[in-house]
């Protein structure tokens, strides 16, 4: 572990006040209890953020010239192609691994499996911070991102799939801001805000299992408008929402073992004992759901094969890349899921929860670019597009840091709570 | 009455997601009237007519107010650029284009018009979520670009990869595609400007009924000279644009894949399933919440039930 | 297999009183019936007008494969003679008589919709000039470019983005991307 400062035992801050009695400052909290002199030092003396700044150096320029410029400048422009990187990844990746929010929502607050408790908030914020970069990487994406309000209030097209996205995905975004809430008035002192809060966690509990369900839905039935363009195998109009909604499931829950695994091991002066002395218990816990979810999905996968009459398809190319797809990236952690929960072999699950999570991702970029226009030329992103989408990543990765860092998110907060 | 009553089931239950989700009446009559319009107008393209002079490309051109061409319209070198292995299509600056076919079965060349169809349920309008389009009774799929946030969706959902996007553009892009001249022609009765444009006469206009009637005459008057089939009168739920050709579609480009049904059909296994979930699911998970922690409730009841004996006893202790 | 005979059916279009053939009850006419040249201007806007030789066209195709049953010469499809055994319409001669100038008139779009109507598919008159004269001439090997038979005009050039209005660029590709 290490330690800011080890002849400061204040902090880490988990406390309003100093060790001498008066109360951190807002601003001493936001520097970690550090002098700005010693926050610099320790931000140039991290290696991960020289890559960030290189990464920034050129993803800025590249973001103000896309709005400057258009989205022509940053991307290929294409017209068989009309979504790119920026939401195969952004939003249709984004969206499934920030599912942990609602997973872990339901298991502590509405099933009382009070064992979970230490990775809730963790699991709530990654869930908040996913959809609201899923939103940063639309509002890059979208022609006219002022607009971004217009089928809410302007214009409303309600009998499209895509409005139900933006409905849930918004009000979904408002109840996972409520819900991660506490965690800020506990650190800012404000315990009537998360009094308040308190009072509506089943109902915002509630109101995340129908939202998730239809938004993870929704976004695998936005490409069932396309039944003539994605590749028959990764297309069931049928059952493409069922697919993307338990995909989500352990796509979610592997991405709170990423986090959490990166957390314990480069943040562990952040985490309290309780988040670590529970961890492996509760990612244990986490890959049993995993597992199960990912069974559930290959059957899914399997009846709509079944149901579409897709066999012949399976001894073509595309159906070895769809076998392909399906052992790497769900049987493969699939297996080592159950296999680390048998014998309780932890690091082999960590492992199995990062290939599920780049699975995810995969088949989304599968759906809307590989296997899209699957009769036609392979669209090969442009390189400011493919920077662009790494810079909003390290964004958010980031942010996700600045405020594990800060709020107790994987540790308790020793004030009055 | 199958279609209207599935249309209203959907709109309805959209509606009623939307309304849950803010807990507030949207009534929109929005994108949900698909009626048909018996009166819209249609372009029949005989493909086995045109000759290839980009005539209709020229007059869509000016008409539209589009950007000057890169090649004059009367440069046939076009019909050679192949981009990525596909032929020529619309985009920001050409609503409409012609492409040259060679069918091996054939000795001659055939050339294909490609612009809006002007589907009977249009794919782009169905999902478009801020109801950006509407197919006017004359038969014209129109867009506004007033309310377009550039979501792109239309672009994948036209299964004949007709919406193309102003991507030049950082402050006003927006969808660009063939109106079928409504503004400024159809509006008035008058044909599209490319239909007035063609020597040849390969483009037929006139109520979508009667140029269905012409298509299919000229298919039983000259036995041998056309497939029998008319490209559009049900693809996708029937277009307003339909297509005459002497060899099978798919060896002029056409994707003849496209479901016979309108595209949102496919989507409505989902659509379905919305308002389920709207009302399932909160009784469904508070049920399990009751289950899940009825143990608790139990153990606290017991608890108290114990304390007010205690009490009682304590009373009566007192007491005696 | 009739390449010598077969001919533009399109031009005798007479439109602009060049030479008007009333509807006239002839028994038969000829070639010598006929002008030698028609100048065929009554739609030149973006094309300068046609001036077509008639009478050297006379030596390609015989009067009725342009003209069909309107020489006077007695209708001979039975087909046809059940509605023009005798009608006026059979003994019209100049093609703007029978196919319209203005094709897309409200007038005649709603004779389309007539169901006692069996010409539904009577191409308008400047179709039926093209389908006739390139039809012909993709056959007999005969001028098919749109300049091979009248000359572009500075509005045509305008419209085509060619010649003077030709685009300043000229990087051939008109394609995305």
């Amino acid at each position: 572990m290490r330690l800011f400062s080890k002849d400061r035992p204040e902090i880490p801050i988990v406390n309003h006040t100093k060790e001498d009695g008066s109360a951190w400052t807002i601003k001493e909290k936001l520097l970690l209890g550090l002098s700005v002199t010693e926050y610099k030092k320790q931000f140039f003396r991290n290696p991960v953020n020289w890559f960030m700044i290189m990464i920034f150096a050129i993803g800025v320029p590249l973001i103000l010239g896309r709005y400057a410029f258009g989205l022509g400048w940053v991307t290929h422009a294409s017209n068989d192609y009309p979504w790119g990187l920026f939401l195969g990844f952004g939003l249709f990746g984004m969206v499934p691994l920030s599912a942990s929010g609602f997973m872990l929502g339901t298991t502590v607050e509405l099933f009382g499996r009070k064992d979970f408790h230490s990775i809730e908030r963790l699991a709530l914020l990654n869930g908040l911070l996913g959809y609201f970069f899923a939103v940063l990487f639309l509002e890059i994406d979208l022609g006219m991102p002022w607009r971004l309000p217009y089928p809410m209030f302007v214009s409303l097209g309600p009998a499209a799939v895509l409005f139900l996205v933006a409905w849930h995905v918004a009000t979904y975004l408002s109840v996972q801001v409520a819900e991660v809430l506490p965690a800020l008035f506990e650190w800012m002192g404000w315990l009537k805000g998360k009094r308040i809060i308190r009072k509506y966690v089943l109902g915002l509990t509630v109101a995340g299992i129908i939202l998730s369900t239809l938004h993870q839905g929704a976004l695998g039935a936005l490409f069932t408008y396309a039944p003539a363009k994605v590749h028959p195998l990764w297309l069931s109009t049928n059952f493409q929402w069922l697919h993307f909604f338990v995909s989500s499931i352990f796509g979610g829950l592997s991405m709170v073992i990423i986090a959490s695994t990166l957390i314990k091991n480069f943040m562990g002066w952040r985490c309290d004992e309780e988040f670590k002395a529970n961890l492996d218990y509760v990612t244990v816990g986490m890959a049993k759901g995993a597992s199960l979810a990912m069974i559930t999905y290959l059957v899914i996968k399997l009846v709509a094969v079944a149901h579409d009459q897709e066999w012949t398809y399976l001894l073509t190319g595309w159906g070895s890349y769809y076998m392909l797809e399906l052992g790497v990236a769900v049987v493969l952690p699939m297996f080592m899921f159950a296999f680390g929960v048998r014998n309780n072999w932890v690091t082999l699950i960590r492992f199995g929860a990062f290939i599920a999570a780049i699975g995810i991702i995969w088949n989304r970029l599968n759906t809307s670019l590989v296997c899209y226009n699957w009769q036609m030329y392979q669209e090969i992103p442009h390189w400011k597009e493919v920077w662009i989408t790494v810079t909003i990543y390290a964004l958010y990765f980031l942010t996700y840091r600045f405020i594990v860092y800060r709020l107790p998110i994987v540790y308790e907060w020793k004030g009055e709570r | 009455m199958k279609k209207l009553n599935r249309r209203s089931f959907i709109k309805g239950g959209l509606a009623t997601t939307a309304a849950a989700a803010v807990l507030k009446e949207t009534k929109s009559e929005a994108s949900g009237d698909f009626d048909n319009y018996p009166e819209g107008m249609g372009v029949i393209v005989d493909l086995t007519r045109c000759v290839g002079c980009r005539s209709c490309e020229a007059a869509c051109n000016k008409e539209q107010g589009l950007p000057e061409p890169a090649v004059p319209f009367d440069d046939f070198s076009v019909f050679d650029i192949i981009h990525h292995g596909e032929k020529r299509r619309t985009d920001e600056t050409a609503y409409t284009i012609v492409n040259r076919y060679d069918p091996p079965e054939i000795d001659h060349p055939l050339f294909r018009k490609i612009q809006c169809n002007h589907c009977n349920e249009p794919a782009c309008l169905t999902s478009c979520f801020v109801n950006a389009y509407t197919k006017t009774p004359e038969g014209a799929v129109i867009y506004n670009a007033s309310v377009c946030v550039g979501c792109r969706t239309c672009m994948i959902a036209c299964p004949f990869y007709i919406p193309t996007f102003k991507y030049s553009s950082a402050f006003t892009p927006r969808i660009m595609k063939c109106i079928f001249c409504y503004d400024t022609r159809l509006k008035n009765g008058k044909p599209p400007a490319c239909v007035e444009a063609c020597p040849q006469e390969a483009l037929t206009f006139g109520k979508r009924r009667d140029v269905l009637k012409i298509g299919k005459q000229r298919i039983r008057e000259t036995p041998g000279k056309y497939v029998d089939h008319i490209y559009g009168e049900h693809e996708v739920g029937g277009t307003a644009w339909m297509y005459l050709s002497s060899v099978p579609f798919d060896k002029v480009g056409f994707d003849t894949h496209v479901p016979k049904e309108p595209i949102i059909n496919s989507v409505k296994e989902f659509l379905a399933m919305v308002p389920m979930v709207l009302t399932i699911w909160p009784g469904l998970f508070v049920g399990f919440h009751l289950l899940a922690t009825r143990k608790d409730k139990i153990q606290e009841l017991e608890k108290e039930k114990e304390l007010r004996k205690l009490k009682e006893n304590d009373e009566k202790e007192e007491q005696v | 297999m009739q390449t010598r005979k077969k001919f533009m059916r399109t031009a005798l279009a007479l439109t602009t009183g060049t030479i008007l053939f009333a509807p006239i009850h002839l028994s038969a006419m000829d070639a010598s019936d006929a002008p030698e040249s028609v100048t065929i201007d009554s739609m030149a806007k973006l094309y300068a007008p046609v001036e077509f030789d008639h009478l050297m066209h006379t030596e390609y195709a015989s009067c009725e494969e342009c003209h069909h049953h309107t020489t006077g010469v007695q209708v001979a499809d039975p087909n046809c003679l059940r509605c023009h055994a005798n009608t006026p319409e059979a003994d019209e001669v100049s093609c703007v008589g029978c196919h319209a100038a203005d094709r897309f008139d409200d007038k005649y779009l709603a004779t389309l919709d007539d169901p006692t109507i069996y010409h539904i598919d009577k191409p308008g008159l400047k179709g039926a000039y093209h389908l006739n004269c390139i039809g012909c001439h993709v056959i007999i090997d005969g001028p098919t470019g749109c300049q091979d038979c009248h000359a572009m005009t500075e509005a045509g050039e305008k419209r085509f983005n060619t010649g003077k209005h030709a685009p300043a660029g000229g990087n051939t590709s008109g394609a995305h991307h």
